[in-house]
C-alpha cells in the first residue's frame, strides 16, 4: 500500500531530485569530502562558542560546587560540605521558599494577565489598535529591569512616592510598600509582572491568530457563546502555547533576581530574598564561591525537574489540532 | 540593472569571503588591544595602575594630581583606573575578581569597609615606608587626627593613610526649625531633645514632611544610635602592637593612651540590652510617626528631599555640603550640629585612603604615590569642594566652606577633636557578610511591636555569629 509520502514506484525517491540524479553520477572525492565535512565547518562557530561560553562555565560551576574557594586563595576540595551547609542554612531555605511563593504568584498573574489582555485586544479591538497595544504591552520588557527597578523605588516610596499621593487623594493612608515584608512582596511581584507579562501576551496573541476561524463558527453553530467559546474552544486550542508560555514564565521567575534586588535588596529581613540573589551574595559579597555554585546546582535541578513535570503532564492537558 | 553592471559580475563568491575574511581578520586585529585586554590603564606596561571607585570622570579629574606628581616623579608613569560600583563592598569585588583575573592594579583607594579585608588577604603594610620617611611624614600625621589613622591599624600594622573621611553628624533644615520655634540645638543636646525636637516639627508641618529620614547601611543607619548609646552590634576589642607609630608620630598627642594596634570585631553583640535599647528608641521614632521606616540604599537619593525642605534631619557626613549646595540650598539653609548624645556622644566615622596591593610591581614607586597623596599639595587639588572631608585638619576651614555653608561647619573636625573615641564603622574583613546580616534585621526590628523587635535581634545575632566564622 502506498502512502502520502512513497512515489507509484515505491521506491520513495521523486524523479528528478538530487538523491535520483546521485544515483547516475557519483560525486568526486573533493565533492564527498565537501559534503561530509561541510555541515561542521559550519556548525563550528556555534559550537565552539556553546563549549566555551556554555558547557565550559556549567561542567566549571557542578566542579566548583565541591571546592572552597574565595578568589584569592586556592581552591580546596571540601566533597559534599557546600550542599550540607547551604541545605542547613536559614537564609538559603527562606530563599528558596520564597522563589517558589514568588514564582506561583507572578507566574499565575503573569499568564492570567497575558491571556486575558491577548484575548480583549484580538477580539476587540481594531487591527490599528492591535498593533499599538502589542508594542505598549512589549515595550516594558526592553527596559533594563535594574532601571525600572529604581524608577519603581521613588513610585512606591512611603513617604513621597507618587502612587502613595495618588492614594492619599482618595483617602488611603500611606502604605509602607517597600518597608514591611507583605508590601516589599507585593511590589516586587507587581514590577516584575508588569515588565514581563509582554512576552507572555504576544505568545498569547500569535496562538490566538492561528486559531481558525472555523472552529469558532462551528462553536457558534453549535450554540456556543461567550466564555463558553473560550472555555471550549479557545483554551484547549491555546494549549500549546499556554505551555511554551508557561514554561519559558516559570524558568524566567525561579531566576528572578533585578527586581528584589534593586527595590529591597531581599528584605525587610528576607522577605523578598530569592535563590540567584542568594547566590551573588554568597559568590560575590561573602566570596563563597563553592557555596554559590551548590545552591545554583540545586536551583538548576529544580528547575530542570519544575520544566520535565510540565512536559509530562502536558500529555494529559495539551491538544494538538 | 545587476547583472549587466561588469564590475558587479566580477564580484564573485570567492571575491566575497575573501572580503569578508579579510574583514574579519582586520576587525580583530584592530580590536586586539581590547580584546586581550591590554589598553586597560596600567597593563601591560610599567606604569603604577591605580584604582578608584568612581566614572571615567573621576579619573579625568585625578588628571591634575597626576601631573603633580608627575613634577615630582617623572620617573613613575601612572594610570588611574576608575572602576564604577554601585557601594564600596560592590567595588571591593571587583578588585577581587581582577586578582583572580591575574590583573589586579597596584594601588587601591579603599575605605574603611574594606580596610580589614584588605589588610587580612591583599595589602602590603605601610610600616617599613613609614619608619624610613619618619621625617617626611611627621608633618601629615600633625595635620591628622590619630582616630582616623587607628581605624587603618591592623594587627599592629597600617595599612592606609587616610585621606578623606566622614562622620555621621546631624543635618537639619533651619527652615523647618523656625517653622516650629526651634532654636539651633545645643553641642550637647541628648536623643530625648532630639526626640522633642522631631516631635515639634511634625506638630508645626504635620502635611508631606518627615522630621527624621534615615537609611538602612552601615553607614549613618542604626550604628551612630548605638555608638552615642555606647555599645554596638558588634563586640569592638583592640589589638596590641602599633607602639612604633604612636610613640613615633602622636608621642604627646593626648589620646595617645587610647590607641592600638587596630580594632577588631570578632563577635557578634546584638543581644546587649543596650542595643535592644536603642533599637527600641528608634521603634518609638517610626511608630509615631517622626521617623520613616529606613529603606536600603545611600544618601544621596534624598538630597533633593532635603533641599526641598520636605525632611527636618538626617544623618549624614561633610560629603553632603557640596550635594547640598548644588541642589539650590542656600548657606542658611540647612546647618550642622553633633549626633545627639545618650549616655555618651560617641560618633561613628568612615574614612579612605590608598592601599598598596601585595602584587604590586614596584611597591616604591606605589610608596611614593601614597605618600605625595597624602601631601598637602595633592589633597589641595583632590578637594577643591566640600563633596567630602579632607582627613587634614587644616583643609577643613572657612575657606573651604565659603559660599556653600554651613554655619556650624567646625562641627566636622570637632567631632574628632572633642569626641576622641569615635569610632570607625564597624567593619571586619567579613564586613559584607556581617553588613548583610545588619541590614536585613534593622527593618524588621524597628517597624512592628515589641515581640518582633527581640525577634528581630535574635535573627541578627545568629546571622551575625554565622557571618563572623565565615573566613574572610
Amino acid at each position: 500500500m502506498s502512502t502520502a509520502t512513497s512515489t507509484p514506484t515505491g521506491t520513495g525517491k521523486q524523479p528528478g531530485s538530487r538523491q535520483a540524479t546521485h544515483k547516475h553520477s557519483q560525486p568526486s572525492k573533493r565533492g564527498r569530502v565537501q559534503q561530509r565535512w561541510l555541515p561542521w565547518a559550519f556548525l563550528a562557530p556555534t559550537i565552539v562558542g556553546m563549549g566555551i561560553f556554555t558547557l565550559l562555565p556549567i561542567v566549571a560551576s557542578v566542579a566548583l560546587a565541591f571546592f572552597r574557594w574565595d578568589i584569592i586563595s586556592a581552591p580546596t576540595f571540601v566533597g559534599f560540605d557546600n550542599f550540607a551547609e547551604v541545605v542547613q542554612d536559614p537564609t538559603v531555605r527562606v530563599s528558596f521558599l520564597n522563589t517558589i511563593v514568588f514564582v506561583i504568584v507572578a507566574v499565575a498573574l503573569q499568564l492570567g494577565l497575558a491571556l486575558g489582555l491577548a484575548i480583549m485586544v484580538q477580539e476587540k479591538l481594531p487591527a490599528w489598535l492591535r498593533v499599538f497595544f502589542r508594542s505598549a504591552f512589549f515595550f516594558p520588557l526592553i527596559l533594563s529591569a535594574a532601571s525600572v527597578s529604581i524608577f519603581m523605588r521613588y513610585l512606591f516610596n512611603e513617604q513621597f512616592g507618587v502612587v502613595n499621593w495618588l492614594l492619599s487623594l482618595v483617602g488611603v493612608p500611606a502604605v509602607p510598600w517597600l518597608t514591611t515584608p507583605g508590601g516589599s512582596a507585593a511590589v516586587v511581584i507587581l514590577v516584575y509582572v508588569w515588565q514581563n507579562f509582554g512576552f507572555s501576551f504576544l505568545l498569547f496573541v500569535g496562538g490566538l491568530a492561528s486559531i481558525p476561524v472555523e472552529t469558532y463558527e462551528a462553536a457558534s453553530i453549535d450554540g456556543a457563546t461567550g466564555w463558553r467559546k473560550h472555555f471550549y474552544v479557545t483554551l484547549p486550542l491555546l494549549s500549546p502555547t499556554t505551555l511554551v508560555a508557561s514554561v519559558m514564565a516559570i524558568i524566567n521567575a525561579l531566576q528572578v533576581f533585578d527586581q528584589p534586588y534593586v527595590l529591597t535588596r531581599g528584605g525587610p529581613g528576607d522577605s523578598t530574598r530569592t535563590a540567584v540573589m542568594v547566590i551573588f551574595e554568597s559568590a560575590f559579597q561573602r566570596l563563597e564561591f563553592g557555596q554559590a555554585s551548590a545552591i545554583g546546582v540545586i536551583l538548576t535541578l529544580i528547575i530542570m525537574a519544575i520544566t520535565a513535570a510540565q512536559f509530562r503532564l502536558s500529555k494529559r492537558f495539551v491538544f494538538y489540532q | 540593472m545587476p547583472g549587466t553592471n561588469g564590475a558587479l559580475r566580477q564580484f564573485t563568491r570567492r571575491t566575497a569571503l575573501t572580503a569578508l575574511g579579510a574583514g574579519i581578520v582586520g576587525a580583530t586585529a584592530a580590536s586586539w588591544p581590547r580584546l586581550t585586554g591590554t589598553d586597560i590603564p596600567g597593563r601591560g606596561d610599567n606604569s603604577l595602575s591605580i584604582a578608584i571607585m568612581g566614572t571615567a570622570a573621576d579619573a579625568a579629574a585625578r588628571q591634575k594630581v597626576i601631573d603633580a606628581f608627575a613634577k615630582v616623579h617623572p620617573e613613575i608613569k601612572v594610570k588611574v583606573q576608575a572602576i564604577q560600583a554601585v557601594d564600596w563592598k560592590d567595588f571591593f569585588t571587583k578588585i577581587l575578581t581582577m586578582v583572580a583575573a591575574g590583573t589586579p592594579p597596584d594601588v587601591v583607594y579603599v575605605a574603611t569597609e574594606g580596610a580589614q579585608l584588605f589588610a587580612e588577604k591583599l595589602a602590603h603594610p605601610l610600616d617599613e615606608y613609614l619608619r624610613r620617611d619618619a621625617e617626611h611624614m611627621k608633618e601629615y600625621f600633625e595635620d591628622v587626627h590619630p582616630s582616623l589613622v587607628e581605624a587603618f591599624m591592623y594587627k599592629g600594622s597600617l595599612f592606609q593613610l587616610p585621606i578623606d573621611w566622614n562622620a555621621a553628624n546631624m543635618y537639619y533644615n533651619t527652615a523647618a526649625f523656625q517653622q516650629a520655634g526651634l532654636e539651633r540645638p545645643a553641642d550637647d543636646w541628648t536623643h530625648l531633645d532630639f526626640r522633642s525636637t522631631l516631635a515639634a516639627m511634625k506638630k508645626a508641618k504635620p502635611q508631606d514632611f518627615t522630621p527624621y529620614y534615615w537609611t538602612n547601611r552601615l553607614f549613618g543607619g542604626v550604628v551612630p544610635w548605638l555608638y552615642a548609646n555606647e555599645t554596638s552590634f558588634l563586640k569592638e576589642t583592640k589589638s596590641t602592637g602599633g607602639e612604633w607609630l604612636w610613640d613615633g608620630f602622636y608621642g604627646n598627642d593626648p589620646s595617645r593612651s587610647l590607641r592600638s594596634g587596630g580594632y577588631q570585631w570578632l563577635e557578634p553583640n546584638a543581644d546587649d540590652p543596650r542595643v535592644f535599647e536603642s533599637f527600641d528608641y528608634l521603634r518609638g521614632l517610626v511608630k509615631d510617626g517622626l521617623g520613616v521606616r529606613p529603606e536600603e540604599g545611600g544618601g544621596s537619593a534624598l538630597i533633593g528631599l532635603f533641599a526641598s525642605n520636605r525632611i527636618g534631619t538626617t544623618p549624614a557626613g561633610g560629603y553632603w555640603v557640596q550635594g547640598l549646595h548644588e541642589a539650590g540650598m542656600t548657606e542658611d539653609g540647612f546647618d550642622v550640629q553633633f549626633f545627639p548624645k545618650w549616655r555618651g556622644q560617641r560618633h561613628q566615622f568612615g574614612t579612605a585612603g590608598y592601599a598598596i596591593m601585595k602584587t604590586a610591581k614596584d611597591k616604591d614607586a606605589a610608596w611614593e604615590w601614597v605618600k605625595f597623596s597624602s601631601s598637602l599639595e595633592a589633597m589641595r587639588i583632590v578637594f577643591p569642594t566640600p563633596n567630602t572631608t579632607p582627613a587634614r585638619r587644616s583643609m577643613v576651614n572657612e575657606q573651604l566652606y565659603a559660599g556653600t555653608g554651613p554655619r556650624n561647619w567646625k562641627v566636622f573636625y570637632d567631632t574628632l577633636d572633642r569626641f576622641p573615641t569615635t569610632g570607625p564603622i564597624p567593619a571586619p574583613p567579613q564586613q559584607a557578610a556581617v553588613e548583610t546580616a545588619l541590614m536585613k534585621n534593622v527593618s524588621l526590628a524597628v517597624s512592628g511591636d515589641e515581640r518582633q523587635l527581640k525577634q528581630a535581634l535574635e535573627s541578627m545575632q545568629r546571622d551575625l555569629e554565622l557571618a563572623l566564622r565565615r573566613q574572610p
